[in-house]
């Protein structure tokens, strides 16, 4: 475990950030509440406090994840954290920010003057994004780089108007991309604690977390980013990759272009005496398309998902209760937990599921979520057809409806003006009244898991 | 004085064209200029051949390179192009020569005409196009959809290149080993179409593995690099580093030959992988040492195949080693020393000349085996079958222990064949169809080969039309499942001679069924793939044996039930694989289809990006 500061003295001379509670839910009851914020996520976590501490408050608050994807936006971010502070009095225990994509961190950059006003006690972030470590930061500039040059070869095909710029792949590709760009602010507030002395901490898979941010009774199993070698094999964009890639304007990027050949080299097969063999202009087409486009799609999405795979995932046990934070990651992320002999006694009792990357289709492995259910689980989703319509998947949908048998709620059932409605023929259709333990607000849902 | 007329000359044999025995960044150190004597054809600028036709357009720059005209005088006279890295015609002329040698070495081990796996082109010709420079990018690979070998160039590391220079061109199709690699790959595809099917991890994983092994193997036939190389090493040629020519002093290393460097034999594609900046050659043919456990952890297709490659170089390095044991012993026993760099040359050149025979009859053993491959959804297991049958049927004697040599190695490297008793050569050999099924199959009579020549068409179709007959009739004992159509997918006679001599004559026929299947048995609507059995049959054609089933080399397709456990194992991989695709959580279409897709499905993970070489 790596934290920016000391811990020992601290813990001591900490006051118990705790406060009273806006709403209809007592003392022995855990709530999250799940904001529609468009695509991305925001969740608050509510945990009591025991009655024998003696504090006035009733509960201690984690704030997971505050972001909203640009092309996804619904304008109630503001409005998010207004209701945030209202409800938290300004005080929160725990910051998760579970991973550097705009959809899930936009909002401490945006709204860095209010955050700067609460008054946190850890941040945590997931090793990955630690400064202070080399292997952390080298991947980082790897990412970096390949994004911004997708990033430039995209734009520069839209400005040519290029046919593979106008492909549903090619903007499903764009958008993720976009994901990773802007994060700059939002990071380095995160880093330094919101300048408000809250301590950071960068964790990692395999961490156990015992009363963690003071709050009593809770214990945090970090699952996810792991540091083994299988993992961050597959962290690794390939080296010195140069890819057919236009530059700014529309034309070849020269400053990386290679001319292998000199001038006389380069022949022209339309004169007479040239009788090596020709393509046709379908054959070189054809080649192009094969080496060029396609994969730099490929690309983007490749990249989408290794930021994915660096999310912190975190699970609760709070008074018996498992809760599973699993931010968005992928199969990468999850096949080292689902590996370790834990999970097996794990995955059966998770009462509540936050369903990982809006619900799109690689973040919830079937073989676990099959071996989830035993606990009465109830699932939130944090999700939207826009800007990508296969998200949620629908036949993941289907069967976590099955198996939650506590109930699925999805963010996007609650109508806001102007916001993309669930699509006509998605799962799980909206019910005509919530399932038990499911409340609606303006702009949230709760969820009240009851510890009695 | 009479008038010259050509055709009073013979056609020559060979075509002798330099080529790198290695790559360009080896220098001209160790043998690295070769003269490859290709196979002579006539050939047009290109060079375009029978089997080839080098296209030299790049499509980063969208341009043609001049094109080498072979036939010229001032190409002839010289024995081809001067290696050169600078001239594009040298780098066509390499990869004409590169590849042609190696069909070539596999026509001559499988004994017939090879085929490629794709259709002819407009023209009616079916060639396998090269673009020696078709894009700026650090791969190659062989792509069936374009009927193509596709080599990239790309820019040199900046900050560490190894032995190039930083940011220096560095040509994918000037290197040896990659050129063999890639032309394998297509020609696998020409025997067997369905290979190239991610069945399951050792698929894959075989493909790359057996391409590995034909260029490495290919290694030991320059013959001054092994000599030079016997001479570092003490004869010791499967050491991966050599000693330095003088040890350095207390001081360490200050002077050139004070470095020791490394082995160039047992490495592959050096030049490319300092290049990208590992500071080390591609691949192997010594991983890591033998620990049956890696099957279970390795994966990816050139990780899971070098476990392949280990194995089979393992058996190799013994066989060497049993095979020189006596020169070593009388060279000791005249008071010899044999220390690295102290080899008299005449004990180099033996050891030499049985390193260069071992490695040929393994090269020819692993190609053979091919043969003796089921049609689909190989395992590293059943590979080990095909080699020992395969040999077996030609060297039945198997005086210095080959088959067992293979048979150890596999056992150390954990790879464990389905369905056999234990590891001796007798249970690994692939069985007649009675053995199976308490019943022979009756013989198979009607097929029509000339030794001669290649089949006519019209012999052909009358062959395929009696081997469906035949397959039809005796579906279940040939390990064919009872309703779904049976191709015949290929067949081919091959002819062989022992080393007793004696002329073999057989026919090898592919047999494949296929049946829609869903991906997820479980979800209605479930989009489906094709899950393909078939058998392959290796026919006798001897006199008094005509039409007997030797092998029945069988994948059954079995129903979609609990107790088909190739189908289980073949859901759950292709399960593992989607679950690691980025693209399927963006795109509307159903993940597994992309599977089902060929060149467009590529998995694209960091790891796998170089879906070539």
């Amino acid at each position: 475990m790596v934290t920016a500061k000391k811990t020992v003295s601290k813990k001591a001379a900490k006051k118990i950030v705790v406060s009273s509670l806006h709403g209809d839910i007592n003392a022995d009851t855990i709530r999250v509440r799940m904001y529609r914020i468009g695509f991305g996520d925001c969740f608050l976590i509510s945990l009591p406090v025991m009655k024998r501490s003696g504090s006035e408050d009733s509960h201690y608050h984690v704030l997971i994840d505050c972001g909203v994807h640009f092309s996804g936006d619904i304008n109630t971010m503001d409005k998010v954290i207004g209701n945030i502070a209202a409800i938290t009095g300004g005080k929160i225990a725990a910051l998760i920010a579970t991973h550097s994509h705009q959809d899930h961190i936009s909002g401490f950059g945006r709204f860095s003057e209010k955050f700067s006003q609460f008054d946190i006690d850890e941040v945590w972030l997931p090793w990955c994004e630690n400064p202070a470590d080399p292997l952390a930061l080298k991947l980082q500039r790897k990412h970096a780089a390949l994004a911004e040059m997708l990033d430039e070869h995209f734009n520069a095909q839209r400005t040519i108007n290029a046919p593979a710029a106008n492909t549903p792949q090619r903007n499903a590709a764009v958008a993720a991309v976009v994901n990773l760009s802007g994060n700059q602010k939002a990071l380095l507030l995160l880093r330094s604690g919101f300048d408000v002395g809250a301590e950071v901490r960068y964790l990692g898979a395999g961490e156990v977390l015992r009363d963690p941010a003071a709050i009593e009774g809770l214990t945090v199993r970090v699952l996810g980013p792991p540091r083994d070698q299988q993992f961050l094999s597959k962290m690794n964009p390939p080296k010195d990759q140069r890819y057919l890639r236009l530059g700014a304007g529309g034309g070849v990027n020269m400053d990386n272009a290679l001319r292998p050949f000199p001038a006389k080299w380069i022949t022209d097969t339309g004169v007479e005496n040239y009788r090596g063999p020709v393509l046709t202009a379908a054959e070189k087409e054809e080649l192009k398309e094969v080496l060029a486009d396609t994969d730099l799609d490929n690309l983007a999405f490749a990249l989408d998902q290794v930021k994915n795979n660096t999310s912190l995932v975190t699970l609760f046990v709070f008074r018996g209760k498992y809760l599973l934070f699993p931010g968005d990651a992928q199969y990468g992320n999850w096949k080292w937990w689902l590996d370790q002999e834990e999970a097996e006694d794990i995955l059966p009792r998770i009462s509540f599921l936050k369903v990982a990357h809006h619900g799109s289709h690689n973040a919830t492995p079937k073989d676990a979520l099959e071996r989830m259910g035993e606990g009465q689980l109830a699932a939130m989703v944090s999700t939207q057809s826009v800007p990508w319509q296969s998200i949620p998947r629908v036949p993941l949908m289907r069967r976590l409806s099955e198996k939650a048998t506590n109930g699925v709620v999805r963010s996007d059932w609650l109508a806001i003006d102007d916001a993309p409605a669930p699509l006509a023929h998605t799962e799980p259709p909206m019910p005509k009244k919530l399932p038990a333990n499911f409340r609606k607000g303006a702009f949230w849902y709760d969820y009240l898991l009851k510890l009695k | 004085m009479a008038k010259v007329d050509k055709s009073t000359y013979d056609t020559p044999s060979y075509r002798p064209l330099k080529v790198y025995a290695f790559d360009p960044s080896h220098g001209r150190s160790l043998g690295n200029y070769m003269t490859v004597n290709v196979r002579y054809e006539g050939v047009e600028p290109g060079p375009v051949g029978e089997y080839l036709e080098v296209i030299d357009y790049d499509a980063s720059n969208d341009c043609y390179y001049e094109p080498v005209d072979l036939n010229d005088a001032a190409v002839m006279l010289g024995g081809g192009l001067e290696p050169s890295g600078s001239d594009p015609r040298f780098h066509q002329q390499m990869v004409y020569a590169v590849a042609s040698e190696t069909i070539r070495r596999f026509e001559f081990a499988l004994g017939r005409k090879i085929k490629w796996g794709f259709r002819a082109d407009t023209k009616g010709k079916r060639r396998l196009r090269i673009f020696p420079h078709g894009m700026q990018e650090a791969n190659a690979y062989y792509d069936r959809d374009l009927r193509a070998l596709v080599f990239g160039y790309f820019p040199a590391s900046e900050l560490d290149a190894g032995a190039n220079l930083p940011g220096q061109t560095v040509f994918t199709c000037l290197s040896h080993d990659i050129i063999v690699h890639e032309t394998t790959h297509a020609l696998i595809d020409g025997q067997r179409i369905y290979f190239l099917e991610s069945t399951g991890p050792d698929s894959l994983a075989f493909h790359e593995a057996f391409a590995d092994i034909v260029a490495l193997f290919q290694h030991f036939s320059h013959k001054e690099a092994l000599l030079e190389m016997i001479q570092r090493t003490g004869g010791l040629i499967y050491r991966l580093h050599v000693d330095p020519e003088v040890n350095p002093g207390r001081e360490g290393a200050l002077a050139q030959f004070e470095l020791s460097t490394s082995n160039p034999l047992v490495q592959l594609a050096r030049q490319f992988g300092e290049a990208l900046g590992t500071r080390a050659a591609l691949r192997s043919a010594l991983g890591s040492q033998p620990n049956s456990k890696d099957l279970d952890k390795l994966y990816e297709p050139h990780d899971r195949g070098a476990i392949l490659v280990a194995a089979v170089f393992d058996a190799f390095f013994s066989i060497y080693i049993r095979r020189t044991r006596d020169l070593m012993r009388i060279a000791r026993a005249a008071g010899a020393l044999i220390n690295p760099g102290d080899i008299h040359p005449d004990l180099a050149n033996r050891l030499a000349g049985e390193a260069a025979k071992t490695a040929e009859h393994f090269s020819n053993i692993c190609i053979r085996a091919l043969d003796y491959c089921p049609p689909v959804d190989i395992l590293f297991g059943d590979f080990l079958r095909a080699l020992v049958t395969a040999d077996y049927d030609l060297v039945p004697a198997d005086p210095y222990g080959y088959r067992a040599a293979l048979i150890e190695a596999f056992r150390l490297r954990g790879i464990r064949p389905e369905n056999v008793t234990s590891y001796s050569e007798g249970a690994l050999r692939w069985c007649a169809p009675e053995d199976l099924k308490g019943m022979p199959a009756p013989p198979c009579e009607g097929l029509e080969f000339d030794i001669l020549r290649p089949s006519t068409s019209e012999q052909s179709e009358k062959n395929a039309k009696t081997l469906i007959n035949y397959a039809n009739k005796n579906r279940d004992i040939l390990g064919l499942s009872l309703n779904e159509p049976i191709q015949a997918h290929s067949f081919h006679p091959v002819h062989r001679v022992g080393p007793d001599g004696r002329l073999k004559v057989e026919v090898v026929a592919e047999l494949v069924q296929q049946r829609a299947t869903p991906f997820d048995p479980t979800e209605s609507g479930s989009p489906r793939f094709f899950f393909r059995g078939g058998s392959t049959l290796v026919i006798d054609q001897e006199p008094g044996k005509e039409g007997d089933v030797r092998y029945a080399i069988q994948k059954r397709l079995g129903q979609d039930d609990m107790q088909n456990e190739r189908l289980i194992r073949q859901r759950k991989y292709q399960e593992h694989i989607h679950s690691g695709m980025a693209q399927t959580t963006y795109m509307d279409e159903h993940p597994l289809e992309h599977l089902s897709k060929s060149r467009r499905a590529r998995s694209m993970t960091f790891n796998l990006i170089h879906r070539g070489y």
